[in-house]
């Protein structure tokens, strides 16, 4: 036995086996030690990466979304970023933190909740499909491929010159071709104007519906006009785009562009931002808990 | 391998004289979807390079133990690991390069130029020699990567390595960018019009018709 042996009768299916586990083994423990020694740096990166589109989604220039000390710097800066209730549509970092917990997952009490807000994934909890953190998504509203939508979302605020806020961000997704595709939404406070969009996270076929993330289709979407005078989600991507409320369609790349048509519409709709949206516009005053009740005046302001 | 070479051959030769892209035409398919921006060539070439290097001395050195029956998913799974380790590192350090590079990372993979080499060289060579010759046939798909990188990013769109080399038209400059520089098949013609060169140079690589 020993060494040798497995070099002269390398073909015996027994040595072939031991060479084959040991060669997986190696291998997978070279590839598991890597992935997990660089995690951290990694996450970073992505965290990086988030800023930076939120930076470029708001119409900074792409010298304040340059490096990572400048990215920084000019997020915290302009912007708050604070954790919603979808259903309620209310500011909800409490109710957030204390689903957390009640779900096994605690962040450090401090005052003004960064911790929390800047920890809280909200794919994860998506994801998770626990009924405390997330609700399944009914087969009939699933334009998105969602399976189940988490109950809490991140909205970002831009400061403006004067301290109001000039912009609101929100994060949205949908399935494309291939892959879900996360980006932001930029909108004006009267939540009608569009300011921006940008797809940070995708695997769209490159050339063709990767181009989701290029100028030339993001470029399109500025002042363009959400949602119709009912309140009704409007905006959306189609061959041969006519009116403001339409972008053009990323050409031999359909799937992908009914999928940012689907994302619009769930995630401005009622499933979506649109009870947070209704709830700022009324100014803050307590609307009525029920979502279907919460649809009327959307138009322009 | 009929003779021995020598190492400095190993590492020279594939660069010119048998470069796997212009006389082999291995690896077209990468070549003609990264090389728009020279950053992105350059990183790609630098991760091929690593990777056919370390593969080929990685295989080359379980050569004697790896039975006959399963050697080429034997060195598909080094291979992969390999290429695994170095996507990886790219998320990690340098995070918007790989986001450019998106899936062709991942598909060195399948490079041609990688399994070619452990399955032609290395499987019969000791680690050192096998290293080198990674080494070089990585630098010559590197070579190619590059030049045709630097013509794409000057001509597409006046720049190199992001920087402004010919003022634009649309920024109040003298040059019209060709757009079609940008797209895939101009890499077909930047390929072509290399091989051609380099067998005017070298009319010795010329196939008999």
């Amino acid at each position: 036995m020993g060494l040798d042996d497995f070099k002269q009768n390398k073909d015996k299916p027994f040595n072939t086996l031991v060479v084959a586990g040991t060669l997986c083994l190696v291998c997978a423990l070279v590839v598991s030690t890597a992935a997990s020694a660089l995690k951290s740096f990694q996450e970073a990166n992505i965290a990086l990466d988030r800023k930076k589109n939120l930076l470029l989604v708001a119409g900074f220039t792409d010298e304040a979304a340059g490096g990572r000390a400048s990215i920084e710097s000019t997020y915290e800066e302009y912007f708050t970023a604070t954790i919603i209730d979808l259903d309620t549509g209310e500011e909800a970092i409490e109710e957030c933190r204390a689903a957390l917990e009640s779900y096994g997952k605690t962040f450090p009490d401090d005052e003004d909740n960064a911790k929390l807000i800047a920890g809280y994934d909200q794919f994860k909890m998506a994801g998770s499909k626990n009924s405390k953190v997330a609700d399944r998504v009914a087969k009939k509203e699933n334009i998105c491929n969602l399976k189940s939508r988490e109950k809490f979302s991140h909205v970002y605020k831009v400061k403006g010159e004067s301290g109001t806020v000039k912009i609101y961000v929100f994060p949205v997704r949908g399935y494309g071709l291939w892959s879900m595709m996360r980006g932001f939404l930029a909108v004006k406070p009267d939540f009608q104007t569009v300011e921006g969009i940008v797809f940070y996270d995708q695997a769209e076929t490159p050339g063709l519906g990767a181009e989701v993330k290029s100028k030339l289709f993001t470029g399109e979407w500025p002042g363009k006009q959400i949602y119709d005078d009912g309140g009704e989600v409007q905006i959306r991507v189609i061959k041969n785009a006519d009116d403001n409320h339409s972008i053009n369609a990323l050409s031999g790349a359909t799937i992908t562009s009914n999928g940012v048509t689907n994302a619009m519409k769930y995630w401005m709709g009622p499933a979506g931002f649109k009870n947070y949206i209704d709830r700022q516009k009324s100014g803050g005053e307590k609307a009525t808990s029920s979502v279907t009740t919460v649809v009327k005046g959307a138009n322009n302001g | 391998m009929a003779k021995q070479k020598a190492p400095k051959e190993l590492i020279t030769e594939p660069i010119l004289d048998n470069n796997p892209i212009a006389l082999q035409v291995l690896g077209i398919c990468s070549a003609l979807a990264i090389t728009t921006q020279l950053s992105t060539s350059v990183t790609m070439a630098v991760a091929v390079i690593i990777v056919t290097a370390f593969s080929s001395a990685a295989v080359a050195m379980v050569r004697e133990y790896v039975p006959s029956s399963i050697r080429i998913i034997c060195q598909m799974t080094i291979i992969a690991s390999m290429v695994i380790l170095v996507d990886q590192c790219l998320r990690a350090f340098l995070y918007d390069l790989s986001k450019e590079l998106s899936v062709f990372v991942g598909l060195i993979i399948t490079n041609c130029i990688v399994m070619g080499r452990a399955e032609g060289f290395a499987m019969k060579n000791n680690p050192w020699d096998s290293f080198l010759d990674g080494l070089g046939n990585g630098l010559g798909y590197g070579l190619i990567l590059i030049v045709v990188g630097f013509f794409r990013e000057l001509l597409g769109s006046g720049k190199l390595f992001g920087y402004e080399i010919l003022q634009l038209k649309s920024v109040g400059g003298w040059y019209e960018p060709n757009g079609m520089m940008l797209l895939p098949p101009s890499a077909f013609f930047l390929i072509g019009i290399f091989i051609w060169i380099l067998r005017t140079i070298k009319p010795e690589q010329i196939e008999a018709s």
